[in-house]
């Protein structure tokens, strides 16, 4: 049943994951071909300096990206479900509706970490050509929070579109708005070292938002 | 797992309004206060502070409630009082020129919210001595790793070993303690002269690390041994009278002389939790450390750096609405805090 469940995601997502690969890759790509010409006409040692005395990690323009690729998958995955009235055929399947809702969160969790893990090393792999592993860590360390954004942004969208009431709809919101504020509180680079595994913990927990709505849905309520 | 949705908002939105509410109320209602600039007063002898009292121009009071012009400011304001023809030539007993006054102006500062942060390990290198005198963007970098400091070519980000085996050899001999604890270095070409860095090892021990012709040389400061020595700024003056100032274990401001002499002043301030600010001249050095609740200004002979004065400058008590915050002026981390 899994494997049935995985492949139904795949078929709604597949053309909007490639969208966001291709977005992703082209987005990483200009970022890294500006860095490119930077190293081109003035030397790598300007990256250095970038890096040491300036509160930048030279790929703040990739910053947002995780965050709109993990709403715009969970939009694609859940918006269907509610439109189209599916998720109450999907709920009424032989199949426990929480592990068949967890395949589905774990798919669009997986499938944004592949992409960002492939952005993550084709960074690495670029940078580190310039610069020395202490740096490069130093732009994945802060990069980190990105990721944890686009996490928090797809359980969020995913957790609005699966609550049946607006009242919690409200709430869900307003949480989510302050936890992205939150996460984009600081431009300092590794500003968020010794939280990170604190938020980490809480964008995890609020995996079950996803399950407390469906809860809601079973029970009828719904405006 | 309806429950769980609940307890799990309903704790969020408590946290979130325990952060956005404080947040709007001090922004609504704090006010900005400033300080007057304070200097110590070569020929008042007193702190004079600038008055920007409405009508009553560019002047100074002393702690006594005494109003000079710029004369009270000799050292500060010297150009200007040149361009008018109306610098002293005799300050403190002794003959000045507008040269010597300019050459021993100095200004150090810094900033707690610079050292409560992740910093890179990794150093740009100057040369001190550079061929065509000028001093040129760096073409090496230290990079400090657990058991050595590396020399590392920019430009094609790879290590220079002989150069990188020299230098630590001449850390070994000098008694350094890998891992580096602290650099403080100014690495920017827009300067008048290179000192390289000042570095603390793992024991705190304070050296001096320079490249002179491509080679790094490395200097130790037994003085500062056993100070516990745990912030320092490298100075870097027209008028070479300090290589650096040091903060020892008990917070005590420390002058480092070129000649390797520490000398202990009466300043006592946590860099990790106030600012400073430096201001020196010919005759006296006005050292001023500010927190959250007030400054406390001294004032330095220069030339030995034994106490003349001190003041203190509570700021107005200011009720602000307490509450959860994220980030701080004191530091770079986002990290929950009350």
């Amino acid at each position: 049943m899994n494997k049935m469940i995985l492949y139904k995601e795949w078929l709604k997502t597949r053309w909007l994951l490639l969208g966001i690969l291709l977005a992703m890759a082209a987005l990483t790509f200009y970022c890294f071909l500006n860095l490119a010409k930077v190293v081109e006409f003035r030397g790598a040692g300007l990256l250095w300096e970038a890096l040491v005395t300036k509160e930048t990690v030279l790929t703040e323009i990739l910053r947002y990206v995780p965050a709109i690729a993990g709403a715009l998958l969970a939009l694609g995955q859940f918006i269907p479900e509610i439109q189209q009235k599916r998720l109450k055929l999907t709920l009424h399947l032989p199949y426990p509706q929480g592990r068949m809702l967890l395949a589905m969160a774990l798919y669009g969790l997986t499938a944004l970490t592949l992409l960002y893990a492939l952005q993550a090393c084709a960074s690495a792999w670029v940078l580190s050509a310039w610069v020395p592993g202490e740096l490069v860590a130093r732009v994945l360390k802060t990069m980190a929070v990105w990721y944890l954004a686009g996490w928090a942004g797809y359980l969020f969208t995913s957790a609005l579109c699966l609550e049946p009431t607006w009242r919690f709809r409200v709430l869900i919101l307003l949480v989510a708005a302050g936890l992205l504020r939150l996460l984009y509180l600081s431009g300092i680079p590794e500003a968020y070292n010794g939280f990170f595994p604190w938020l980490l913990l809480y964008v995890a927990a609020s995996a079950g938002l996803l399950f407390a709505g469906v809860a809601r849905f079973k029970e009828g309520l719904q405006d | 797992m309806k429950r769980y949705g609940q307890i799990f908002l309903g704790l969020s939105l408590v946290a979130l309004l325990l952060w956005v509410l404080p947040w709007l109320y001090n922004l609504i209602t704090l006010k900005p206060y400033s300080t007057p600039f304070t200097l110590y007063s070569c020929t008042v002898h007193d702190f004079t502070s600038l008055d920007r009292s409405e009508g009553r121009g560019f002047q100074f009071v002393d702690t006594k409630g005494n109003v000079y012009g710029d004369e009270a400011q000799p050292t500060f304001y010297a150009s200007v009082l040149a361009s008018r023809g109306t610098l002293p030539d005799t300050l403190e007993g002794r003959k000045v020129t507008l040269e010597e006054i300019e050459q021993n102006a100095v200004i150090a500062s810094s900033d707690p919210k610079d050292l409560n942060r992740t910093l890179p390990p990794v150093y740009l290198l100057l040369e001190s001595v550079p061929e065509r005198l000028e001093l040129k963007d760096p073409e090496d970098a230290l990079v400090s790793r657990k058991g050595s400091i590396d020399i590392v070519e920019m430009a094609s980000n790879t290590l220079r070993e002989e150069k990188t085996r020299l230098f630590n050899a001449a850390l070994q001999a000098e008694g350094f303690v890998y891992p580096a604890r602290y650099f403080a270095g100014k690495p920017s070409h827009r300067k008048a002269y290179d000192e390289g860095y000042l570095v603390t090892d793992a024991e705190n021990k304070v050296f001096q690390v320079k490249q002179i012709n491509d080679t790094v040389h490395v200097r130790h400061f037994p003085h500062a041994d056993g100070l516990g020595v745990h912030f320092m700024l490298i100075t870097e003056f027209d008028n070479h009278a300090t290589l650096g100032y040091l903060v020892s274990a008990d917070n005590h401001l420390h002058m480092l002389r070129p000649d390797g002499e520490v000398v202990r002043t009466e300043v006592v301030f946590d860099p990790h939790k106030e600012d400073l600010l430096l201001v020196g001249d010919l005759f006296y050095y006005t050292v001023k450390t500010s927190t959250e609740k007030g400054e406390r200004f001294w004032a330095l002979r220069s030339s030995d750096f034994s106490l003349v004065d001190t003041l203190e400058r509570p700021y107005p008590h200011e009720w602000s609405f307490p509450g959860l915050s994220f980030t701080s002026s004191n530091d770079g981390w986002v990290k929950p805090r009350i």
